[in-house]
């Protein structure tokens, strides 16, 4: 896979990623371009040791963590406006509630819960985050009974 | 009430925009060239002074052994900040961030507490070098001037170095503390929720 096949397939998931995780349209952008100028340094040193959407995840959610102690190591101003076409933020109220939902979770479980509606099989979670599959398990069914009450409450 | 949400149909309803592949590698090499260009920078003005006050030797040719082992500890001081500047730092800084998030989450705490540590040390030895140095290096020239002239001079010299001793360095140390035991306490709750 080239570059740009990569960035092309896996944008959409690290920047829903990014953004389940902060819920900022102009924070996520940034994450996801962080993560893209990664996967590109290190994509000829990638190895297929491990399946390239695993590779590409964690360095994600390691970008997304590490967010905690950059407040001035890549600064928002080396990003020019308009690099990103701005996101339009007219997602529909239920988008914009479930988002709004997951960034008020504990860190560990946004990433988590985003991972596990992008789709990835549990076993994949597993590895990106290094607990076992029955932890991983375990701690989605707990997420998704929170995300639900959320939801139960909102509509009423 | 709804008691089965479908939530992957909303997380995929997000409105994205995929940015240009080209601007995305521009940007990247200009975050490289930036960070290397400061390396660099770093490197030549250390490098420089060090030439500077190594030439004053050869030029001068000072009599006084005080005047040489000042020089040196000056130098030395420089040295070690370049190393700590050029190899240890990067190594510091540098850790693989393709590992899962418990390894992520332990590499990091283990790295800032590290990093705590020999910030305080390297800052505290580059400082007592360098004092030293200076107050050898200068004691050749000022020792031939009149009492009020050797008194003036040290008298700012150690006015400086006082400065520096009690109230920048501890200052420093105390901001760089500061950053890292939020940054560690902040850690270890992330490393809990995996745990939990």
């Amino acid at each position: 896979m080239t570059f740009e096949e990569i960035h092309k397939a896996y944008w959409p998931k690290v920047y829903r990623q990014c953004i389940g995780y902060m819920n900022d349209p102009d924070i996520a952008k940034d994450l996801a371009q962080e993560t893209f100028i990664k996967v590109w340094q290190q994509l000829p040193k990638f190895r297929n040791e491990s399946s390239i959407s695993t590779w590409i995840f964690r360095i994600a959610v390691n970008i997304c963590l590490r967010q905690i102690e950059k407040d001035k190591r890549m600064p928002k101003s080396e990003f020019p406006k308009g690099m990103v076409a701005e996101v339009p933020v007219n997602n529909e109220p239920e988008v914009q509630f479930l988002y709004q939902c997951i960034s008020e979770l504990p860190e560990i479980e946004r990433i988590i819960i985003s991972l596990e509606l992008e789709e990835l099989k549990q076993k994949e979670i597993a590895t990106i985050v290094g607990l076992s599959e029955s932890n991983v398990r375990v701690k989605i069914h707990r997420i998704k009974e929170k995300l639900t009450k959320k939801f139960q409450q909102n509509d009423r | 009430m709804t008691d089965n949400v479908d939530f992957k149909q909303y997380w995929n309803k997000q409105k994205i925009q995929i940015p240009a592949v080209e601007e995305l590698i521009k940007k990247a090499n200009q975050f490289k060239r930036k960070t290397r260009f400061k390396l660099i920078a770093t490197n030549l003005i250390l490098l420089a002074t060090c030439i500077v006050i190594g030439s004053v030797w050869l030029y001068y040719q000072p009599e006084f052994l005080t005047t040489k082992i000042g020089i040196v500890l000056c130098i030395i001081a420089m040295l070690v900040y370049l190393a700590f500047h050029n190899t240890l730092a990067p190594l510091l800084l540098k850790h693989s961030i393709e590992v899962d998030t418990k390894t992520q989450l332990q590499e990091l705490l283990t790295l800032k507490e590290k990093q705590r540590f020999q910030q305080t040390t390297l800052l505290n030895g580059y400082f007592i070098l360098l004092s030293t140095g200076l107050s050898l290096y200068m004691y050749e020239y000022v020792v031939r001037m009149t009492l009020p002239w050797f008194i003036f001079s040290y008298g700012i010299v150690l006015f400086w170095i006082g400065l520096n001793a009690f109230y920048f360095r501890p200052k420093m140390i105390k901001k760089q503390e500061a950053q890292l035991n939020k940054l560690i306490a902040q850690l270890k709750k992330l490393n809990k929720q995996l745990i939990d």
